[in-house]
């Protein structure tokens, strides 16, 4: 199974969409597409549907007046916490897993599962066994990233090319040198992958486990504006929300195309 | 195993032992109740899903398949792909109320994206050389579909199917827990408040198996489509 | 010199039936300083034998000796150059030229000056920093060649250099080995299933058939050196070839009759 095709076509659909160049071209539809609410506020005067240039305003205004600061800073504080030891996590015991088959026959039931499961159903557990705190808000993201990040790096580590592997060791390469001058480099494509998935699941765990307690971060101020019908506070909240996840998502994008330019394939 | 350990060692009334789960486990699927909660629940994500996967799947592969459908949508996937879709939950509401309409939203907001983006990936694994090798040979767009999109892209539509699946699973019950307290999400918030642990891990663990079953059903799918795709023979 | 001793290589098949014997006791000996071609229709070996010989397949019994050391594993002073370059694909020109060299610890000037020289030697100025998926194929071996000679091993062991390439560049590729090779005194075993390719560089050539693989006959080549590939316009040149041509195909047909 672990063939060249079946490689190239994991590494193919982890990699999610692109964003390179001509960004002005493809920001046509988005435009459009933002001039359709606008116009679609004015004209259909939904209470649910403020235009498009109201909602920013308030958002910007809320930004501005501070409203937002506290609960955006509670946020990205509790996303570094759990991400950052995720990402060193996961990589490490992802690399370990990846060199020892034994390992992996143990946990990758446990990964599999944990994979599957929504994380939310996991917060109920952790306020109780953990208590109502903000550090559960970091275990929660690191639950959120963690697996997907063991399991990507796991496979980067089995996708190395076993003729480069034979190649290093006719060289005199030692155990040692294998794993960092072949398996590391090898491996790098897939990590950054899970990498990139990993802090999408992340900071769509964190909103999910904030909504849920209502007390701190960005997801207690959706809750609270969307129990009051506050539509234009509810989507400008929504609107930072999506800032911080596509300013995240393309600040990992970028590493990676600037990392791993060598595995993409010539035109 | 290691649970069990834990919780025995620790003899902590908050983290209920294998055993004591289990007994709550069977309590709750005798009284019934834990299969209606189960039916509500998966009612709602069943629709959306469905749903989800009908407009998502030729989606993707009309994205594939034409440039400018890829141009228009591509920028709208991203979007969703980086969204954390709980966040659109009060949205929805504010929008459908607390009934079916909204928790079916939701799950098709959930699941819709990752179909959509693996439907394209498989249409673009087929690779232009087929499609052209099918049209010198005169096939019709119909025919082209049929023979050769369908069968090469399913590995990736499968793919999709099942992460779409587990996302799916994920909106059922992220809804039920944070904002319309019915179904699964119910049976957890109760137990939750009242510090019934182990009625809490019964339903967790009721939630997990969920997950992991249809991952695992939909992951038979894609390794046979994959199988047929690279062709191998399924036996 | 390297002696082959009735070596014997299996392998487990896959679907759990009988082993597949891939060497049936192989003897050969090969002089130092010779070019000693392998050839042979593909599954019968070669492959296999080669990588004996470098010390990444085990032997299941009989011995490989150099000079006097009998082989255990990899060691400096042989080299290997793969049939699919195995080049790493992040690494430049030069780190993969280096590679070798970087592994047994030298310094980075070290590793630097030798690649470039290297560089130099096979024809790739002005290509240092490239990746190989910016190479073709024929730039792509010339760099898996000079990563091999660039560790200066006494033994090169080449498993079917050429046969990815195209045949012009084949062709300046053979030109360019002859040149390299034929001042410098080392000993190369090179792998081919062409015929041609056999006759024109080589001292020898094994013949080996498949199924299990052994080898059949050595032949002398008796051509004159320093050789140029006008060798081809001599008539023992095309009677050696028509001649490997009549073995092979009575093999197939050993094969075909069995
Ligand atoms: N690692 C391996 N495992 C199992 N069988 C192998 C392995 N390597 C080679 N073989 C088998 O041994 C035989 C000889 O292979 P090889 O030496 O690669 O032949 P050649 O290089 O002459 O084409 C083939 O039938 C091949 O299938
Ligand atoms: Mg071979």
């Amino acid at each position: 199974m672990p063939d060249g095709a079946g490689r190239a076509r994991v590494a193919g659909l982890l990699r999610l969409g692109g964003w390179a160049g001509g960004e002005l071209v493809a920001a046509v539809p988005l435009l459009a597409g933002l001039a359709v609410w606008e116009l679609a506020g004015w004209m259909l005067g939904f209470r649910f549907l403020p235009p498009f240039s109201r909602v920013l305003a308030t958002a910007v205004g809320m930004i501005a007046g501070g409203e937002l600061m506290a609960p955006l800073g509670a946020s990205l504080l509790s996303l570094a916490a759990g991400y950052l030891p995720a990402a060193g996590l996961g990589v490490t015991l992802g690399l370990l897993m990846g060199r020892s088959r034994g390992l992996e026959f143990v946990l990758s039931p446990y990964l599999n599962a944990f994979m599957a499961t929504p994380r939310i159903a996991l917060v109920p557990i952790l306020y109780i066994v953990l208590g109502l705190n903000r550090a559960v808000q970091a275990v929660v993201v690191f639950l959120g990233a963690f697996f997907v990040i063991v399991w990507s790096t796991m496979r980067g580590v089995r996708s190395a090319d076993r003729d480069h592997v034979e190649m290093a060791r006719a060289f005199g390469a030692t155990k040692r040198q294998v794993m960092w001058k072949i398996l590391l480099p090898s491996a790098l494509p897939l990590t950054l992958a899970g990498l990139r998935l990993g802090i999408g699941q992340a900071i769509r765990a964190m909103i999910a486990a904030e909504m849920f307690i209502a007390v701190f971060g960005l997801g207690a101020l959706l809750r609270t504006y969307g129990g009051r019908f506050d539509a234009e506070r509810l989507l400008a909240v929504l609107l930072v929300v999506v800032a911080v996840a596509l300013v995240c998502a393309l600040a990992a994008a970028r590493l990676d195309r600037h990392l791993t330019a060598w595995s993409r394939t010539p035109r | 195993m290691a649970w069990e350990g834990a919780a025995l060692t620790s003899g902590s009334l908050l983290l209920p032992t294998v055993e004591a789960t289990a007994w709550r486990l069977i309590e709750l699927a005798g009284t019934g109740e834990l299969w209606h909660a189960l039916w509500v629940s998966n009612h709602a994500a069943l629709l959306g899903f469905a749903l989800a996967g009908a407009i998502g799947v030729p989606l993707g592969l009309a994205m594939g398949r034409w440039p400018s459908a890829d141009w228009f949508f591509d920028p709208y996937l991203n979007v969703m792909l980086a969204t954390p879709m709980p966040a659109a939950i009060p949205v929805v509401i504010m929008v459908a109320g607390l009934g079916l309409p909204a928790r079916v939203l939701v799950v098709v907001l959930f699941a819709l994206a990752t179909i959509v983006f693996h439907a394209r990936a498989g249409f673009r694994l087929v690779g232009w050389e087929l499609l052209e090798m099918s049209s010198a040979f005169g096939a019709s767009e119909w025919q082209l579909w049929r023979k050769v999109v369908l069968r090469g892209a399913a590995p990736g539509i499968w793919l999709g199917v099942r992460l779409g699946a587990i996302r799916a699973v994920s909106a059922m019950v992220t809804i039920e827990l944070l904002l319309v307290a019915v179904g699964m999400g119910r049976l957890i918030l109760d137990a939750q408040g009242s510090l019934d642990a182990a009625g809490l891990f019964a339903s967790v663990m009721v939630i997990v198996a969920e997950s992991v079953l249809l991952a695992h059903l939909f992951q038979r799918f894609e390794q046979d489509a994959s199988q047929a795709a690279m062709g191998m023979a399924a036996e | 010199m390297i002696t082959i001793e009735s070596a014997r290589v299996r392998f487990a098949s896959t679907e759990g039936g009988a082993p597949m014997v891939a060497l049936a006791d192989v003897s050969l000996t090969i002089a130092r300083g010779e070019f000693l071609c392998i050839l042979g229709p593909s599954g019968c070996g070669k492959t296999t034998l080669l990588k004996a010989m470098m010390g990444l397949v085990p032997l299941d019994s009989g011995q490989i000796r150099i000079g006097s050391h009998a082989v255990t594993g990899p060691g400096a002073d042989r080299a290997m150059v793969f049939q699919n370059y195995a080049l790493l694909p992040w690494a430049d020109v030069t780190a993969n030229i280096a590679f070798g060299l970087e592994l047994r610890g030298a310094s980075r000037e070290e590793c630097a000056r030798q690649a470039a020289h290297w560089i130099k030697a096979v024809g790739l100025g002005g290509f240092e920093h490239h990746l190989p998926r910016q190479l073709s194929g024929g730039m792509q071996q010339r760099v898996g060649l000079a990563r091999a000679l660039a560790v200066e091993p006494e033994i090169l062991l080449m498993d079917e250099p050429f046969g990815a390439v195209d045949a012009q560049t084949r062709r300046l590729l053979q030109e360019d080995l002859l040149d390299l090779m034929q001042r410098s005194g080392k000993t190369v075993v090179f792998v081919t299933h062409s015929m041609e390719e056999a006759v024109l560089l080589g001292d020898r050539v094994a013949l080996m058939s498949p199924r299990p693989g052994r080898v059949r006959e050595v032949i002398e080549v008796g051509l004159t050196r320093p050789r140029t590939a006008s060798v081809e316009r001599e008539p023992r040149f095309t009677e050696l070839k028509e001649y490997l041509w009549e073995r092979l195909r009575a093999m197939r047909d050993e094969a075909a009759d069995a």
